[in-house]
């Protein structure tokens, strides 16, 4: 049996050292290529998912709908698929939205009508 | 001679499997920019009657089209009239009201067949001054996702910079304003036969309504009075037999009169006529009504 020298160790533990920064490298490219280049694509998503100009629209579409209507449980319930928050402050959220991306003001409006509207509806004061 | 590392290269690919696996299964980002068209069925519909509903109040036939457009429907009118029957089935008449007109409008490609709830001082405040027009969706322009997902719960007002580009917001020349109220134009009853077939119930009323492009019409609310008495009921409950019919069952010796809610000639004197069957029983027969617009 030929006897063990320095240089033969020094193989070994650098190949295993090649081999750990080989599984880093590629778990951080799957990484990198599932969540960035490729991520996996949802359907089925619930309303509070949408982006925020859309939940705006959607918003805006209740406010709409309200004036037509004038039914603030309707539109409360309109308003509850966006999420859990109370139907004012995601109306309020729309508000914000359409005022800081140039909405008209006549959409602006009803969406404030509808805030105010939400707001009573709710029992807290405008 | 060197021979080659595939141990490291099996590593490499074994890293990468294992990278791929989170990223896909055990850890894949959470989505906070969806689009429409990525709801669950059940909020496409909610999302499809919030159209609707702002559309008998608006009247803004591009705008609503825009939002439509969004839920990626491949028959838009198709998809309105049967969530129209299905809102019908659960008893949700005034939803199925506005869904089926807003399907009769896109067929039309008008606002003649709006009927607006709102009084004449809330129409001149509704009348939209510009339009809202999002992208479509493409392959262009697929899910977008966060970089990391504590970026979920931040503020909207904090994330549209990064996220959310999409909103393009053009004036758009005023609508002429319409002096009277858009009532669509009256259907007309085209065809009044009496049927004489004993394998339908008795006294069978049939209604069966079409549009202007000859396409049945669903969720119409038909009103039938009779001496002391008046009923509705809607086209699109039997969708088996047609979206666009209805029926109802008429007494013997009652005469009728049969008009539909959205504007129609009135079907007057309607009696269920007595008829022989091959072998000379008598029964009662039915009547068929057919009404279309013009």
């Amino acid at each position: 049996m030929p006897p063990v020298t320095c240089p033969d160790i020094y193989m070994k533990s650098s190949r295993w050292l090649f081999i750990l920064i080989a599984l880093a490298a590629g778990f951080g490219m799957g990484l990198a290529y599932g969540w960035y280049v490729d991520p996996v694509e949802f359907f089925d998503l619930t309303p509070d998912t949408l982006r925020a100009d859309y939940k705006a629209d959607y918003v805006l579409m209740v406010a709409e709908a309200y004036r037509g209507e004038q039914d603030p449980g309707l539109a409360a319930r309109r308003l509850a698929i966006l999420g859990s928050r109370s139907p004012a402050a995601i109306a309020s959220e729309g508000l914000v939205f359409a005022r800081e991306n140039g909405f008209a003001d006549s959409d602006i409006a009803l969406i404030q009508e509808l805030v105010t509207a939400m707001q009573a509806w709710s029992g807290i004061n405008p | 001679m060197r021979r080659f590392p595939w141990d490291i290269l099996l590593t490499l690919l074994a890293g990468l499997g294992l990278g791929l696996a989170y990223a896909w299964v055990i850890s894949p980002l959470r989505v906070v920019a969806s689009d429409p068209i990525a709801l669950r069925a059940d909020f496409k519909d909610q999302f499809r009657s919030a159209i609707a509903a702002a559309f008998v109040a608006t009247s803004n036939l591009p705008r609503t089209e825009a939002r439509l457009s969004l839920l990626g429907d491949s028959d838009v009118v198709e998809a309105l009239n049967s969530q129209a029957q299905r809102m019908i089935a659960s008893g949700e008449f005034a939803q199925a009201d506005q869904l089926a007109t807003l399907a009769i409008a896109l067929e039309n490609d008008n606002v003649l067949a709006v009927l607006p709830t709102h009084t004449s001082d809330d129409a001149g405040t509704i009348e939209p001054e510009s339009s809202t027009i999002f992208p479509q969706p493409s392959e262009d322009l697929p899910f977008q996702l966060t970089e990391t997902p504590e970026v979920f719960d931040t503020p909207v007002a904090e994330t549209q910079g990064v996220e959310t580009q999409a909103v393009v917001l053009n004036p758009t020349p005023r609508p002429t304003r319409t002096p009277v109220p858009t009532l669509g134009a009256p259907f007309v009853l085209i065809a009044q036969d009496p049927v004489c077939d004993s394998t339908f119930p008795e006294g069978l009323l049939q209604v069966v309504v079409f549009n202007s492009t000859r396409r049945q019409v669903t969720g119409a609310k038909i009103i039938i009075t009779w001496e002391n008495g008046e009923d509705q009921f809607f086209t699109g409950l039997k969708p088996e037999i047609g979206n666009g019919y209805a029926d109802f069952v008429m007494s013997p010796n009652i005469t009728y009169t049969l008009r539909l809610a959205a504007g129609s000639d009135i079907a007057s004197e309607l009696i269920a006529p007595t008829c022989q069957n091959p072998s000379g029983e008598a029964f009662l027969g039915g009547i068929k009504l057919t009404f279309q617009q013009p």
